[in-house]
């Protein structure tokens, strides 16, 4: 035993799993601030399950797990979800709302989300498909609406190149040069216009297309770059060129080609072929995106796997990394860039080892000592629930799963009605990230208002108020209530509330329907904490 | 706030002129982060009340008077020939004759009968002069303040208010618009202030989606279902942070003040003689709309009228447009002023632009962003002035000449806003709230 302490206290550094030099780190950043202790079973669980999951648990999960003795449960749990069929698929749906940020739907893109989640797709990997489409390929070219999507007109703007330049930089590298465009950076001196432009003359080549018999996906084409990019500040008369080039990267070289050799495939209007240049900016920049030599890769990846996990990025804002902004654990941040790097960037490692941290498993209540600053992680964070995950959430903790799923499409209550309600109520707006937790007054009036909500508390065969209707003692209600909703016993001054309202009620089944709906409009249900 | 990393060495631009003292930020993230949910309602409040917590100081701030915005925007262009500048007998004077008013050598059109015996109530700006002709353009510039390109989209004025005031103690939301047509939570207002500063329409007069209560609700039922919600809430609160149970607390609660307040949307309820004073046309009704909202609470109400792009048949147009502008007007002045509410309140009137005088082969008048008018008064703007003019054929203006940005720096100062030292924090990126180069209109404020 005491052996083996020694041993485990030798063992400080590379041996060492990366959960707990994690925490190490942490700990010791946060120094003489007292740390919140371990989340209750019930918080963990329901944290975990809305994370990789994307839905709450049931009340018989839940039941069954906290009456599970074993010390090693926790573990157990996380090592079941990462090997279950839900994990994927969620990690989808938040890298869809991360990458995407509400800019629509696709078919394909989703199918190749989870797919690459399913088979574990390193990231390096998945950023070259999204990047650099192959849009001949069926398997990958779902990847493709990364780009597609962004180059679609909205309203009476011409296409967006500069947001899709500001995009690439912002979700893969971490850095936000929209306004390195017309200047170099006001505020960021390491942000130069040539960061921008260099970016933006492989994006701009790139030209939206039609679905056709081959392809039927909207798809991109590139043109035949043959020139740099000549660039301007508005401050000085200097003119600038840039070929393609990652930022902060070395200019790549415009091949010079023997006439006729700069097609692949020759364009041809006439017989509405789309030409294929030799050279392709795009395959060269994502090449280059992804390489070991580019610091801001990985380091991009894992500051926002460690925002989606603990709710703040060790960089903030999560694209605003340079040399002035710091992250607040510079340790820690190198240390989960080198270890992803030597992991091949599998991110359902870096997910289980962040997963297996007492930083993500910290009680959401505060420590005795009181609060301290939020970049000391010193307790769990309050997150926002995406508006798919709150509702699966309400219709599983109502009991109207299945009804709902079983419905025709077209009737008032089907899950196609529901997601549509969900998304334009509790969604951000498209381009706007989802990073907080977000109350508004929409939702407040959608929760107490909305007529296809309070259907979900209403009785019906075998749904949650039905069930609690069946009930007889208050004290049975509040559990079974609180099991279902809020995933955890009530408390005892909890349970007396219930009591004291069921008594005040005349009618019996409205009042099981607002206690049910009570629950859903806490704040307790809308966050994941 | 935070301090900012500025330029220093290499300051190529006005951005880094100014100081970084932002009274209206505050250091805590604690703050920001109830600021970001408080402002979180896609249509909106910013840092201000604290819902459902009744502070000692609440009372007071209810007690003090809390300074609001009336905007009435007139959509389109509201001719100045036939409205606050007339030049009656001339070669572009149409057909209509100018009227005295009750400010001694100041005379209006004939069709403003009404705000002529109330012109000692106004500041009339004459000399406006501004840039763009064009309604897709000039109807966004005109409504941010038309400051230096940035590389951002600046909020309309709501919006700025929104972020710079918050919401009143009402916990109403801050930026409100009455407007015929579709309504609901209009983000795109806000620019780079982000959605959560957008407004809130109210289209055609009416409340936003699920505003109204079931009819299988009671509202005893309803308040003993919130009840009980917010006591559920406490015990998960109490060990907590604070912010995230505040903001959704504040939510709920100004879903009740605002449901509080449904009369307001029952126009059918509204006594007879009060709608014959405001008119019986949308204008009329909209701006009665908006007085409710702002004796409710709303920081900054938008009451909208379109119809005003009078390119044909400019004179029929403008005798309907401008005697019910006139008559709403009117009876909404005499309404704050009876009720001491100007004093606090900012009213403006205005348009994207004048129209020409040059009269078109079809009896209209054009775009014209050269020489036209704008009226405001109260909150601490002189009464009874007339600043600027045109000359003698109201083409051009004579002497100074203002911009939209010396309007902007005007109504922050009159709402205790010093536009010179604050700034809007775009990430970093210290913004002006009005154009750099401008300032306050001389003899507007009091």
């Amino acid at each position: 035993m005491i052996i083996g302490l020694c041993l485990g206290a030798l063992q400080v550094g590379a041996g060492e799993a990366l959960h707990l030099r994690v925490d190490k780190l942490i700990a010791a950043k946060a120094g003489k601030q007292p740390l919140a202790g371990t989340a209750s079973d019930a918080e963990f669980l329901r944290r975990v399950y809305l994370d990789f999951t994307g839905r709450i648990p049931t009340a018989k999960v839940a039941r069954k797990y906290f009456s599970d003795k074993s010390k090693t449960k926790s573990a157990k749990l996380i090592d079941q979800l990462f090997a279950g069929p839900l994990w994927a698929e969620t990690m989808a749906e938040r890298f869809h709302v991360m990458l995407m940020e509400r800019r629509g739907e696709d078919e394909e893109w989703r199918k190749w989300l989870a797919n690459s989640f399913a088979k574990n797709k390193p990231w390096d990997v998945m950023v070259r498909e999204m990047v650099a489409p192959d849009f001949l390929n069926e398997a990958k070219r779902g990847a493709g609406f990364f780009l597609t999507k962004r180059l679609e007109k909205y309203g009476q703007n011409p296409t967006d190149y500069p947001g899709l330049t500001r995009d690439v930089g912002r979700m893969f590298m971490g850095v936000d040069l929209q306004c390195a465009q017309c200047h170099r950076h006001l505020t960021v001196k390491d942000y130069k216009q040539v960061d921008f432009q260099g970016l933006y003359s492989a994006l701009s080549n790139v030209r939206l297309q039609r679905t056709n018999e081959t392809i039927r996906v909207a798809w991109a084409s590139e043109g035949l770059l043959k020139r740099k990019m000549e660039f301007g500040s508005v401050f000085s008369e200097t003119k600038k060129a840039t070929g393609p080039r990652v930022p902060f990267g070395e200019e790549i070289a415009i091949p010079v080609f023997e006439k006729g050799k700069e097609w692949v495939v020759k364009a041809d209007r006439k017989k509405k072929i789309t030409g294929v240049p030799a050279f392709s900016p795009l395959r060269e920049i994502a090449l280059r995106i992804v390489m070991p030599d580019n610091p801001f890769f990985a380091r991009n990846i894992a500051n926002r796997a460690w925002f989606l996990m603990m709710g703040r990025g060790l960089v903030e804002p999560l694209d605003l990394a340079h040399s002035k902004n710091p992250p607040s654990h510079p340790e820690l941040l190198n240390l989960l860039a080198q270890e992803l790097v030597a992991h091949k960037l599998d991110l359902k490692w870096l997910f289980h080892e962040l997963a297996l941290t007492q930083t993500y498993q910290r009680n959401s209540v505060l420590p005795k000592g009181g609060d301290a600053p939020r970049h000391l992680f010193v307790a769990a964070k309050e997150r926002p629930i995406a508006a798919e995950a709150l509702l699966l959430s309400m219709l599983l903790a109502t009991g109207e799963k299945e009804r709902v799923a079983k419905l025709e499409e077209e009737d008032e209550h089907s899950l196609k009605n529901f997601e549509d309600l969900f998304q334009s109520t509790f969604a951000n707006a498209p381009r706007e990230p989802e990073l907080a937790v977000n109350a508004t007054l929409k939702a407040a009036l959608f929760l107490r208002n909305n007529e296809s909500l309070l259907w979900l508390v209403k009785p019906r065969e075998g749904n949650l108020v039905d069930r609690l209707a069946k009930l007889k003692e208050p004290e049975k209600i509040a559990d079974e209530v609180f099991m279902n909703v809020l995933s955890r016993t009530p408390s005892a001054s909890e349970r007396a509330m219930v009591k004291s309202y069921l008594k005040k009620q005349s009618n019996r089944d409205r009042a099981l329907g607002d206690l049910v709906w009570a629950l859903l409009s806490s704040t307790e249900f809308y966050v994941n904490h | 706030m935070e301090k900012f990393s500025l330029c220093g060495d290499l300051c190529l631009c006005a951005l880094c002129v100014k100081k970084m003292n932002h009274p209206l930020c505050n250091a805590t993230e604690h703050a920001l982060s109830r600021r970001q949910w408080l402002g979180g309602m896609g249509g909106a409040a910013a840092a201000g009340a604290l819902g459902g917590l009744i502070s000692p100081a609440s009372g007071e701030v209810l007690k003090k008077k809390e300074k609001q915005v009336l905007f009435i925007w007139l959509d389109g262009g509201m001719s100045q020939l036939e409205s606050w500048d007339p030049k009656p007998n001339t070669q572009f004077g149409g057909p209509f004759r100018s009227i005295p008013t009750n400010l001694p050598g100041v005379h209006v059109s004939e069709l403003m009968p009404r705000m002529a015996k109330k012109m000692d109530k106004i500041c009339l700006v004459r000399g406006i002069c501004t840039k763009d002709n064009s309604h897709s353009r000039g109807v966004g510039r005109i409504q941010r303040g038309d400051p230096k390109n940035r590389g951002v989209i600046y909020p309309y004025i709501g919006s700025a208010i929104a972020k710079l005031m918050g919401p009143t103690a009402s916990g109403l939301p801050p930026y409100v618009w009455v407007k015929p047509g579709s309504g609901g939570f209009k983000p795109t207002d806000a620019g780079f202030l982000g959605p959560k500063y957008g407004a809130l329409a109210f289209g055609d007069g009416q409340p936003p989606p699920n505003f109204i209560r079931p009819k299988s609700l009671s509202v005893e039922q309803d308040a003993a279902r919130n009840e009980l919600r917010r006591a559920l809430n406490l015990n998960y609160a109490k060990p907590r942070r604070k912010a995230n149970t505040e903001a959704n607390s504040f939510v709920f609660d100004s879903a009740d003040a605002l449901l509080a307040r449904s009369d307001i949307f029952d126009t059918t309820k509204y006594p007879r003689k009060e709608k014959e004073r405001y008119g019986e046309h949308l204008l009329g009704e909209h701006m009665l709309i908006g007085r409710k909202l702002l004796e409710a609470g709303c920081r900054f109400v938008k009451v909208n009228s379109y119809g005003w792009d009078t390119h044909g048949d400019n004179f029929n147009g403008s005798t309907s447009l401008v005697g019910r502008f006139d008559q709403a007007l009117a009876a909404v002045l005499e309404d704050l002023e009876a009720t001491g509410r100007l004093d606090h309140t900012l009213v403006i009137a205005m348009s994207e632009f004048g129209r020409t005088p040059r009269i078109n082969g079809h009896a209209g008048r054009d775009h014209w962003p050269e020489a036209w008018s704008i009226a405001m008064t109260g909150c601490g703007l002189n009464r009874g002035v007339v600043l600027g003019e045109t000359n003698a054929k109201g083409t051009f203006v004579k002497g100074d000449a203002w911009d939209i940005g010396h309007l902007f720096h005007t109504w922050f100062h009159a709402l205790g806003i010093n536009s010179h030292d604050i700034e809007f924090d775009n990430g970093g990126q210290p913004l002006p709230i009005a154009h750099d180069d401008m300032g306050v209109i001389p003899g507007a404020i009091a």
